[in-house]
């Protein structure tokens, strides 16, 4: 069940920037598309796979290197034959060098690599890694900027929003763009014409029918609303009908992202834990309003939400994501859910994500590979991260379910998507590219202070409310604050 | 060279009443000689001890008068007693802390009184196939530990058999007993008591090793199955005891891989297993905190120092050693 969750929680990372960066791409021709991949001479230099001419990366001396996954997706038992076939290749690319690509399964993975770096024994390349992944281990990472700068990697290709995504104040460019994961409601196709509904609507600032013919907002109190009709118990009654039993309920209408409080309140508000002084909490009220819709959806007298005790349930997926039981209605997601998504059915599709106060906001995750400090192979690191973020990205992107960082490869990226085993005929991948316009900024997983201790105690917090009934959540989430205010000034 | 008065006789005197001389003056040249080669074959073990537990351990030491982090983002500088000050007033600490004595609390009599009584049970000439019984209590200590945790997961969840089972005799609701803060240690004491198989074997030598004399001695002074017991079982059998107690302890501060395996380190459910040793385990490796982690491990190893010290001191009052009085 862990096992399952784990390679998906990985790629949460976005930002703000991402989401610029990517709506203007989504929305139109990117720059220069130019391949990335490089191509050394002689296994001493290489040149460009394509335009523009001016890059080559200088010489380097052959190196045996490790390219560590699974900070974010990559572990997945489909996905490592793709992985570990372009490690094998750069052996060809860069004749005399040669990359190892070794899985620690995302559960362990941040225990490992701090072991790993502690011991002296730095893997060169890391990735796929977001944005909660570069910071978990801020303070390591190799300032890529002089072998940009050196080699003339043409960054133009990407939305400039995009590349100063990966820009930190302290450590330089840590990342390349590679691929981004935007939100959307994914939703049962059968669920909802079962029980005589009007499917969600697939373009953002619409309006949803009511069964009683009238119009809503497509909001998070006309998404309850639903969810509720469609929340169903074990004798076929909805969570709105009268004798209802909550105590059996067999089918439920909604299912947030719940990985992690912060991304979980970001569908209703884009936001960041640190305050402007950057040392004090300040919960956005969005979050806040987010997670007690959370706990009434579970807890309240109308459940429409399943606890943590239902969650982990083998019958609802057993920890893993539930929409993939086949028993939920409807389920705010990454794109990356693509990944198991089939075993839902063939009759999902997406639909776009609810306002909170007449905004939209579309959480983002978006992954990308880093060089740690501490490698011994700088420069050849550097040629084998070109080579996986540029020749080798459509075989690694197919594999990981992600949208291309480079605008256009978008369309194509959707075409083969949407083939994939077992997915409905027809999907509305319009959706993604659209839910890229509301990207949460500032992203959910924005560095913060004590960043890996603040994850546990959000964590203890997610498992409280999720398995304890009958809470205070105001005073609940004011201990929530207090206890990472604690932790910061520690 | 002048001595001090009263310091050359107060040496001579020390020596006599230590009595004899150091055993090397007294070795023949054969027991020299063995001394020798016995040191030699042992020398791997010291070796490894010092290369890799004593110098290690005084590191860590070390490492807690120091600001040493992974990233090492400050130079490395003396702190003085920074890290303590920080630990006395970390409110994880103390939580973790409390999670471990609560489970302590419940754990220890456990795993000391059930092996003890089913060692009885099985010792018993009235038990009809004790051999069978002891050799099936002892199964589950040879099955890979991650296994059995990963087992009893399934069994403990709230579709799992032993809910299955309840529902079965009845129980309309039965507890969910990995995800209730309330119900995980009785979970977690579930799994001990599958894995106590040692501690019925240690016991059962322990009691085939009290002489039947004193059984019959007693059965000839009229005393009951009870006053059996408590009068000649449980003294003779006190030294083992200890020992598990001893053991236990330790054991029990140290709790860390049952929840590391059934919970991924999270301390789900609401922190209720995030043991002692488990916050010390991610300030090392999670939060990426050496030096504030070796302070933790170095007051987990005074808490169980003072603590085993505490119990050997009052051992003298109940653990009854034959060859001694």
């Amino acid at each position: 069940m862990e096992s399952r969750l784990a390679h998906l929680r990985t790629r949460r990372l976005p930002a703000l920037l991402v989401s610029l960066a990517f709506v203007a791409a989504a929305c139109g021709p990117s720059a220069t598309a130019s391949p990335a991949g490089g191509q050394p001479t002689g296994g001493q230099s290489a040149e460009p796979s394509g335009p523009p001419a001016t890059f080559a990366l200088p010489s380097f001396s052959p190196a045996a290197m490790r390219w560590y996954c699974c900070l974010g997706t990559g572990e997945d038992p489909t996905q490592q034959p793709t992985e570990k076939s372009v490690a094998d290749a750069v052996a060809t690319v860069f004749p005399g060098s040669s990359l190892k690509f070794e899985v620690v399964t995302y559960d362990s993975a941040r225990d490992t690599l701090a072991t790993q770096i502690r011991g002296g024994n730095t893997p060169d390349i890391v990735g796929p890694v977001g944005i909660g992944g570069f910071a978990a281990f801020q303070g390591q990472w190799l300032d890529l900027a002089p072998y940009i700068a050196k080699s003339h990697y043409d960054l133009s290709q990407f939305n400039q929003a995009a590349v100063d995504f990966y820009k930190s104040p302290t450590e330089g460019e840590i990342g390349i763009p590679f691929d981004v994961y935007p939100s959307m409601v994914w939703y049962k196709k059968d669920f909802f014409s079962e029980a005589g509904l009007q499917e969600p609507p697939h373009t953002y600032n619409t309006q949803y029918k009511m069964p009683d013919g009238s119009m809503a907002d497509w909001n998070y109190d006309t998404l309850k609303a639903i969810a509720l009709k469609l929340t169903v118990d074990r004798n076929g009654k909805a969570a709105d009908e009268a004798g209802f039993d909550k105590a059996h309920i067999v089918q439920y209408g909604f299912e947030p992202q719940r990985d992690d409080l912060r991304g979980l309140g970001a569908y209703w508000g884009a936001g960041n834990l640190a305050g402007p002084d950057g040392k004090t909490v300040v919960i956005p009220d969005a979050w806040k309003t987010a997670w007690k819709f959370f706990y009434d959806g579970m807890w309240g007298p109308q459940p429409f939400i399943m606890t943590g005790q239902v969650y982990a349930s083998q019958e609802f997926n057993g920890g893993g994501y539930a929409f993939f039981s086949g028993k939920v209605a409807m389920s705010e997601n990454f794109l990356w859910t693509t990944y198991g998504v089939a075993d839902a059915g063939t009759d999902w599709d997406l639909a776009a994500i609810p306002s909170y106060n007449g905004k939209v906001t579309s959480p983002l995750n978006a992954d990308s590979f880093g060089i740690l400090k501490g490698t011994k192979n700088p420069d050849a690191a550097f040629a084998a991260l070109t080579y996986l973020t540029g020749d080798a990205s459509d075989q690694l992107l197919q594999a990981y379910g992600g949208m291309p960082a480079r605008p256009d490869k978008q369309d194509a990226f959707f075409e083969t998507l949407g083939k994939s085993d077992g997915f409905p005929t027809k999907v509305d991948w319009q959706v993604v590219k659209d839910s890229v316009q509301y990207a949460d900024n500032p992203n959910f997983e924005a560095p913060m202070p004590k960043y890996n201790e603040t994850l546990d105690i959000l964590s203890k917090y997610m498992s409280k409310w999720t398995t304890t009934g009958g809470l205070d959540m105001d005073a609940e989430i004011n201990a929530l604050q207090a206890e990472i205010q604690a932790t910061w000034n520690s | 060279m002048n001595q001090l008065p009263g310091v050359t006789a107060a040496i001579p005197r020390f020596r006599l009443r230590r009595g004899p001389r150091p055993p090397s003056a007294r070795m023949s040249p054969l027991a020299r000689r063995e001394a020798r080669y016995g040191f030699l074959f042992i020398s791997p073990w010291i070796v490894g001890f010092l290369a890799f537990t004593l110098f290690p351990m005084v590191a860590t030491l070390a490492f807690t008068f120091l600001n040493i982090t992974l990233a090492q983002e400050e130079p490395l500088r003396f702190v003085g007693l920074d890290n303590w000050t920080r630990m006395a007033g970390d409110q994880h600490v103390w939580d973790s802390l409390g999670v471990t004595l609560r489970f302590a609390a419940l754990w220890l009599p456990i795993s000391i009184i059930v092996p003890f009584t089913v060692a009885v049970g099985l010792n018993s000439k009235y038990v009809r196939g004790a051999s069978l019984m002891r050799t099936l209590f002892f199964v589950p200590y040879v099955v890979p530990f991650v296994a059995g945790v990963l087992v009893w997961e399934q069994m403990l969840g709230d579709t799992g058999w032993v809910n299955a089972f309840l529902k079965l005799v009845g129980v309309d609701s039965p507890p969910s007993w990995l995800f209730d803060a309330g119900w995980i240690y009785p979970a977690l004491i579930l799994m001990g008591i599958w894995g106590i198989g040692a501690g019925i074997v240690i016991n059962l030598a322990g009691l085939r090793g009290i002489p039947t004399e004193l059984y019959e001695a007693a059965r000839i002074d009229g005393a009951g199955a009870w006053a059996t017991l408590r009068n000649v079982t449980i003294p003779m059998m006190s030294p083992i005891l200890f020992y598990t107690l001893i053991l236990g302890v330790v054991d029990v501060l140290q709790y860390f891989l049952v929840p590391l395996v059934l919970k991924n380190g999270t301390g789900d459910p609401a922190g209720a297993t995030l043991f002692y040793n488990l916050n010390l385990y991610k300030t090392f490796f999670t939060y990426q905190q050496m030096s504030y982690g070796a302070t933790l491990a170095w007051f987990l190893f005074g808490i169980t120092l003072v603590v085993t010290l505490i119990l050997f001191a009052l051992s003298r009052r109940w653990v009854y050693y034959a060859g001694e009085r």
